[in-house]
């Protein structure tokens, strides 16, 4: 109630132009147009629309307050526009120097902000990048032994076509982080990825264990051995054995 | 293991659905009642009144909103989990990015492609932060790396199947 009452109140103050005036009561204000709760520009509009329609507030006709009200806002305009004309034109002169020295200091606070907010920004991103793209990242490496699980006949005949691959179960159930280690050995970076498996043979789950090597020639990692190693009766199925 | 044999996939996306109306709901609530308490007249008693209904009011649309989008998000994650077999970071990335655009599919296809590549770019600096914790969280806990034999399920060169005992290996 005391919003619309407030509204009605502003309603009126741009109707007339005049908003240094003392409260008055809005009996018959135009409640049409002041019901509408955004945008404000419409009002505007609409009054100007209605303009013709004579309203009795306060007893004087509302026509020439009306015309009254335009001319002072449009004065007004004229004066706001020149008065921020001449402000911009004195601008330079205005600030002394320590204002200058605390505008300096706010604008380097914000250049550091923005600064750290770049510099996270792009190590999140390139975290991401070497994540999803770099061929020596785990997820790549599990991507690659999962489709050389999924081509290998004895892991279809035991699991049932459509292998489904899944990593660690993280909070609230997902499960793309796989478990992996780094380690080197002989100068060589390996690398031991385990990753689960399941079909569509109901309860039948199994472990994958893999492990990678560098290639010191080309930089990149070849498989050492993939293996499945089933939970009920600890079978192991080889995919993969390049140990030498 | 018992609780975890059910396939997390269907139930996650009421999961995922719930907690984001919550954090709508709660983080909606918070600012509406700022915002609430700065715009009504002055007096406590007024201020009081609008924040609550500020909140009464604007915090549950903020609440389905987020509903709307989690619920979203976590239908076409399963869906791609489904479709290509395997979880991955891409899958929320890409579900970030179509989610983006069904909610804006309103405003036209330049919004679409706009709003997909927002949520995309959201989602992929989500999982970076995800990455980052989960390695830097792990690697705190490893201890030397041990002297990594060969495991022993693998069975030898020569052919005999190995015993089935678990190897002793850290993995994080």
């Amino acid at each position: 109630m005391i919003c619309t009452l407030l509204r009605a109140v502003r309603c009126t103050e741009r109707l007339h132009g005049c908003p240094g005036k003392p409260w008055f009561l809005p009996h018959s204000v135009p409640h049409r147009a002041c019901s509408q709760t955004e945008p404000r520009w419409r009002w505007g509009l609409q009054e100007q629309n209605t303009a013709a329609r004579p309203r009795y507030i306060w007893g004087v006709n509302q026509r020439s307050i009306w015309t009254q009200g335009r001319s002072l806002q449009s004065a007004k305009e004229d004066g706001s526009k020149r008065v921020s004309v001449h402000r911009s034109q004195g601008g330079e002169t205005v600030l002394s120097t320590s204002q200058k020295v605390k505008e300096a200091g706010r604008d380097f606070t914000y250049l550091i902000v923005v600064l750290i907010g770049i510099t996270i920004t792009g190590g999140l991103f390139y975290t991401i990048f070497r994540e999803l793209f770099s061929s020596s990242s785990p997820n790549k490496i599990y991507g690659k032994a999962l489709e050389k699980c999924r081509s290998h006949p004895e892991v279809i005949s035991v699991f049932g076509e459509p292998v489904k691959g899944y990593g660690e179960a993280t909070r609230r159930g997902r499960r793309q982080h796989v478990s992996f280690i780094e380690y080197t050995k002989d100068g060589l970076k390996h690398m031991r990825v385990k990753f689960y498996i399941q079909g569509s043979e109901p309860g039948k789950q199994g472990t994958v264990h893999l492990e990678v090597k560098e290639n010191p020639e080309s930089g990149e990692y070849e498989f050492r051995y993939i293996f499945v190693e089933l939970e009920p009766y600890s079978r192991t199925i080889v995919i993969e054995d390049n140990r030498s | 293991m018992e609780e975890y044999a059910r396939e997390p996939c269907p139930w996650r996306i009421v999961d995922d659905c719930g907690g984001a109306f919550t954090m709508g709901v709660i983080g909606g609530g918070v600012f509406q009642a700022i915002k609430g308490f700065r715009n009504a007249p002055v007096g406590m008693r007024h201020r009081l009144r609008g924040s609550v209904n500020a909140v009464r009011i604007r915090a549950p649309q903020i609440g389905g909103s987020f509903a709307v989008w989690g619920g979203l998000f976590s239908t076409i994650d399963c869906g791609l989990v489904r479709l290509r077999g395997k979880e991955d970071p891409w899958n929320s990335i890409t579900s970030g990015a179509l989610t983006g655009a069904v909610l804006a599919a309103r405003s036209g296809p330049l919004a679409m492609v706009g709003s997909a590549m927002m949520g995309g770019i959201l989602l992929a600096l989500i999982e970076g932060v995800g990455i980052l914790l989960t390695r830097y969280t792990a690697q705190q806990f490893r201890n030397a790396p041990p002297f990594l034999e060969d495991p022993g399920q693998l069975p030898s060169k020569e052919g005999t199947p190995g015993p089935g005992y678990p190897s002793y290996q850290q993995y994080h």
